[in-house]
């Protein structure tokens, strides 16, 4: 398996260095790969579906946001 | 009362009760009183995950049962954009098109910014939300919001977390005489005496969060509400007596026997 590229993104308003290729890469670098997340890569929204086929590079904007409890 | 169902945006809903799922003391005394409750919507926030604890994770592993109606909240909007933008993203996980418009004009009262909460509806209903707007209790900007098309209304009872129960008993009224869809008093509630008191006024549910999850027993507190829903439901329904500035016996005195 050939080695991730190198990428620094801003992740839920940080700016984060890691090694990814896709938007997967990125869910699973950060461990929430099966949790019940909803993606956001500059601003737009992806679906499940889409998170193994988006590309990620330098300089992306990533949200990764979920429920939780609220009135 | 079988057949008394209240219906929003095509689901009829056999409870009178939206529960909030923030500030429970943790998450087993929350699943037991959303039991005790009864209610079949759920209230959520959407907020980004906390990447430095993401074993500390989202509510819904928490909740079981996926009977239950999701209505997130766009909490933390300051803007119709903002709460879209929020609304988009709940959308997204594929739980629910229902959507609390929320958008607090500031920290202070929280209170929702009309003139926002009005273009956020419009905006939302045009992309096919069904769209519950939290608005102050003025039966003006609430006619606005069923005109623009949203599927209930939720007048506040007082402002959010404060328990200071129905401030304007005359607004809430007209706002029910007025309304051609359900009206939620969303926000202010404290007691069951409150709820009691909204149910009465004809209201057709309440949502409730803080006064529940504070209590010191929740569970008890939520099962109260409970009662307090259909207590208030029965006695509007069954028409109250009209009130009287002097007594009337209830027995009679023609016959009494010391005359």
């Amino acid at each position: 398996m050939r080695n991730k590229h190198s990428v620094e993104l801003k992740v839920n308003g940080v700016k984060h260095s890691l090694e990814a290729d896709t938007v997967l890469d990125v869910i699973a670098h950060f461990g929430l790969k099966g949790k019940p997340i909803i993606v956001e890569a500059d601003g737009v929204i992806l679906t499940p579906e889409q998170w193994s086929d988006k590309a990620v590079a330098s300089g992306m904007i990533i949200e990764l946001v979920h429920f939780v409890g609220g009135g | 009362m079988n057949n008394d169902t209240l219906r929003i945006g095509g689901r009829s809903l056999a409870s009178r009760f939206f529960i909030g799922t923030g500030l429970f003391p943790n998450p087993f005394v929350q699943k037991e009183a959303i039991k005790a409750s009864g209610a079949e919507v759920l209230t959520f926030a959407i907020r980004r995950v906390n990447l430095d604890a993401v074993e500390d994770d989202s509510i819904l592993q928490h909740i079981e049962d996926d009977a239950f109606q999701y209505l997130p909240n766009t909490s933390g909007a300051s803007t119709a954009e903002e709460a879209v933008r929020i609304a988009r993203l709940a959308r997204a996980s594929g739980l629910s098109d229902w959507i609390k418009v929320e958008i607090s004009a500031d920290a202070k009262t929280l209170l929702p910014d009309p003139i926002e909460t009005l273009r956020a509806t419009e905006m939302l209903v045009k992309e096919g939300f069904t769209v519950l707007p939290y608005i102050s209790d003025d039966p003006v900007i609430c006619r606005r919001l069923e005109e623009a098309g949203a599927a209930a209304i939720m007048p506040g009872a007082a402002p959010i977390g404060t328990g200071l129960g129905i401030l304007n008993p005359y607004n809430l009224g007209l706002i029910v005489e007025e309304a051609g869809v359900p009206v939620i008093v969303d926000a202010g509630l404290g007691t069951a005496s409150d709820v009691t008191k909204a149910m009465e006024l004809g209201v057709d549910g309440v949502l409730m969060n803080t006064p529940v999850a504070k209590a010191k027993d929740p569970v008890m507190m939520a099962c109260a509400m409970k009662h307090a829903i259909e207590a208030g439901r029965l006695a509007y329904l069954s028409g109250r007596i009209a009130r009287k500035k002097y007594a009337s016996a209830s027995s009679g005195l023609e016959e009494f026997i010391l005359k």
